[in-house]
């Protein structure tokens, strides 16, 4: 059995509040407009005042002190930022259960911040970071590894990086990005030479405002539209020798692609873990409609209940593959093929769990006022960012018995 | 407190039978159907272990390792050989029977008997608002049950069938589908003598109806493991069409989505075996949920074992048929699949979250 500490307990209060009282009504009203809440949105500066996620995932904004059975630290034995897995999971999971588009758009280091826990130096995650100690402003991190020509296959991105003097100078484009547009850097995926495949990979910062870094588009998607899909262009962007993560010598031999599987091995079973919320969304307001259209005893009642049974047995078992997944890498062990486990398997779970519930609510789930409706236009990308249910097939075949890669 | 981890002791445990497995299980498996019982040395160290008395506690005459020690052991036993565990683990499915029990002196006689092969117990699992069959249609021959635990919604009966003359325990005619190595015999429960009747707390029968399943589950997650295992050695030792069965991408798409599964299903039986032995009064509920989830996984991933086979996984020369044979066996027992879903509907909406809590304070 899992115990939650107390600091995760009162984190997970506190994001329960936030949601309910303004990440379902901002949710929902992005969906209407179909446009993410602007960066000077009240809501961002209320989350950044009272610590952001960042420091709820850390114990940071409530001064506790490292937990032995969640700490995380280098294998060096230096100090790295007390990030806790479970209650990041946790976090993401409770925000998603109140609309995971918001909870995206949320400000902190997103998917930059897990690129910097697992390619950087201490020193450059102790800069990059410092900026979400400044609570009187929202601040964002992003991380962008696709292009337009390289989506699932992201051993072929294009985005180059020269070595020139002091410095480097990246050009090419980069497409669903989140918070790409708003964020204070982004963390960017180049290669020293295509040819070179996964071995020619490098990780910048690029900070904003940076010459040459031009946002071209904010995607109009199907659904989770609480947060901001960008493309942008580089064009001889040109960033400091101390901007290419982890250093030189971090990229001998393939560490530097490694660098970015790892950083999807956190990534990835927290991204599932975020499904979970909104299926148990699903649920609820399953069990919502049984209470009200089917109070007593009956067929439809009984099969209803049964139906709700199965959802909750899915995401159980979808929560529990996350969870094992990130307690993997809080112990620093390998947990490449446990993440992909995660995320091959939620997804899908996540998906019959809201098609479920609508089942159980019949046709008012069509409704464009029914939340349901909404999850359900909401759920479908889980299956595809941070690699999709296919990709994780071929993770876990290679992983487990040596499928080929390509010649 | 947050982990996945099992104690020293249980490794051990495991350790243990993991080498009883493959020194004296794994190579005789078609002889132990033959002869219906495993070899006595395999007994003689289980009985030693205690198999039985795992999840028992000391005052019933078990060691007290727990439930996910007890789980941990039979997965790994089923991993080798599952054919004799029904008759070998005594009292094995019944023990939240026994465990549940309010008149502990019986539960205490029950226990000791079942524990050194005196005599077994076995669960019958009976519907709600439905008679008791009349006869149990398969049970394991070794020892032969003189008792019977009747749940029933929350309440729970026990009944001696060896009173009934004549026409308590009978030796079935034909083999089973499968556990042939635990023997087969069948009872009727026509003239049974009704020793002990009780009312158990809310949910307190599906506690104990949870304990037989998730023993169904931890011997079906051992046979889900051993064939995912040996599917994946013979696919990428045969070579068809140039290259090895699991280099088809069909084919690894497939076996890389089945050990999702059934890495999920186990983390459900072992997440469900720590509620019980943290004493969760929804344990039964999140135990039954892992049955279902182990029995549709298991026979998931032993039809594509025999599938990827080809026609080898039809033959007995291969274990591929027996675990197919084994994973509809098991999801048969203890009430079968409506029986589970009836339970898991009946308590859905009553059951918290059992991570996230419902209020927080």
């Amino acid at each position: 059995m899992i115990a939650l500490d107390r600091g995760t307990l009162r984190a997970l209060g506190q994001v329960r509040q936030l949601g309910r009282e303004h990440m379902r009504p901002i949710g929902v009203e992005s969906d209407r407009t179909g446009l993410p809440p602007p960066a000077d949105h009240p809501f961002y500066l209320l989350c950044s005042r009272r610590g952001g996620l960042v420091s709820w995932e850390t114990g940071e904004a409530d001064g506790e002190d490292g937990d032995a059975d969640t700490e995380s630290s280098s294998p060096d034995g230096r100090a790295r930022l007390a990030w806790r897995p479970l209650r990041a999971l946790l976090l993401n999971e409770e925000a998603a259960y109140w609309d995971r588009g918001v909870a995206l758009s949320l400000p902190g280091p997103g998917l930059g911040g897990a690129a910097l826990r697992t390619t950087a130096t201490p020193e450059q995650r102790e800069k990059y970071l410092a900026v979400f100690s400044d609570h009187e402003r929202a601040h964002w991190g992003a991380m962008a590894m696709t292009e337009p020509g390289a989506g699932s296959d992201v051993a072929r991105i294009q985005t180059r990086a020269r070595r020139d003097g002091d410095e480097w100078v990246l050009s090419g484009s980069k497409m669903f990005c989140s918070n790409g547009a708003r964020a204070d850097w982004v963390v960017v995926w180049a290669t020293v030479d295509p040819g070179l495949g996964r071995e020619g990979h490098r990780a910048f910062v690029v900070e904003r405002g940076t010459p040459g870094f031009e946002v071209i588009k904010i995607e109009h998607k199907m659904g989770s539209r609480g947060y901001e899909t960008a493309s942008f262009s580089l064009d001889d962007v040109r960033v400091s020798a101390g901007n290419l993560l982890g250093g030189e010598s971090f990229y001998e031999s393939r560490r530097g692609f490694k660098g970015a599987m790892a950083t999807f091995n956190i990534t990835r079973p927290i991204h599932a873990a975020q499904g979970v919320g909104m299926g148990r969304a699903a649920l609820d307001l399953a069990i919502e409609f049984v209470r009200s259209e089917y109070p007593t005893h009956g067929r439809r009642r009984q099969r209803a209940l049964e139906r709700i049974a199965e959802i909750r047995r899915g995401l159980h078992a979808a929560r529990l593959l996350c969870m094992h997944a990130v307690w993997l890498a809080a112990q620093d062990k390998p947990n490449t093929l446990e993440a992909s486990y995660s995320k091959l398997y939620a997804p899908p779970i996540v998906l019959r769990a809201v098609s479920t519930a609508m089942d159980v609510i019949g046709e008012d789930a069509v409704r464009r006022d029914a939340m349901i409706e909404k999850l359900y236009r909401d759920v479908k990308i889980l299956d595809i960012g941070e690699g999709t249910q296919q990709v994780q097939r071929v993770v876990v075949a290679r992983q487990l018995f040596g499928f080929p890669r390509d010649p | 407190m947050f982990g996945f981890d099992l104690t020293p002791d249980i490794e051990e445990l495991i350790s243990v039978v993991a080498r009883l497995g493959a020194e004296e299980l794994h190579d005789g498996v078609r002889d132990a159907e033959q002869a219906g019982a495993w070899p006595d040395r395999v007994l003689a160290v289980l009985r030693e272990l205690p198999l039985g008395g795992l999840d028992l506690p000391e005052s019933l005459g078990g060691v007290g390792a727990g439930c996910l020690a007890k789980v941990a052991v039979l997965e790994e036993l089923a991993a080798h050989d599952a054919g004799g565990l029904p008759a070998t683990d005594q009292p094995g499915p019944a023990v939240g029977a026994v465990l549940a029990c309010p008149d502990t002196d019986r539960a205490r006689e029950v226990a000791g008997a079942s524990l050194d092969g005196r005599a077994g117990c076995v669960l019958a699992v009976v519907e709600e608002g439905q008679l008791l069959a009349a006869r149990l249609a398969w049970v394991p021959a070794r020892p032969l049950p003189s008792w019977v635990w009747v749940s029933q919604a929350d309440d729970l009966c026990l009944l001696q069938v060896e009173a009934a003359a004549g026409t308590g325990r009978e030796s079935a005619d034909e083999s089973p589908l499968a556990f042939h190595a635990s023997g087969s015999s069948s009872v009727s429960l026509t003239s049974a003598e009704v020793i002990g009747s009780w009312p158990l707390a809310l949910r307190g029968g599906l506690q104990v109806r949870g304990m037989a399943r998730l023993w169904a589950a931890a011997v079906l997650l051992g046979v889900a493991r051993a064939a995912l295992a040996s599917t994946l050695v013979y696919t990428t030792e045969r070579v068809v069409f140039g290259k090895p069965v699991a280099h088809h991408q069909g084919n690894a798409f497939d076996l890389a989505a089945i050990a999702a599964r059934v890495h999920a299903a186990g983390l459900c039986v072992r997440d469900a075996a720590g509620r019980f032995d943290g004493n969760d009064p929804d344990a039964g509920f999140w135990a039954t949920a892992a049955w279902v989830e182990m029995t549709e996984t298991a026979m998931a991933v032993t039809d594509l074992g025999i599938q990827l086979l080809g026609g080898h996984g039809f033959l007995m020369d291969h274990l591929a048929e027996k675990r197919f044979r084994e994973a509809r066996m098991l999801g048969l027992l203890f009430g079968g699949r409506d029986g589970a879903d009836a339970d898991l509907a009946s308590a859905v909406i009553a059951v918290p979250d059992p991570i996230v809590p419902g209020e927080i304070t």
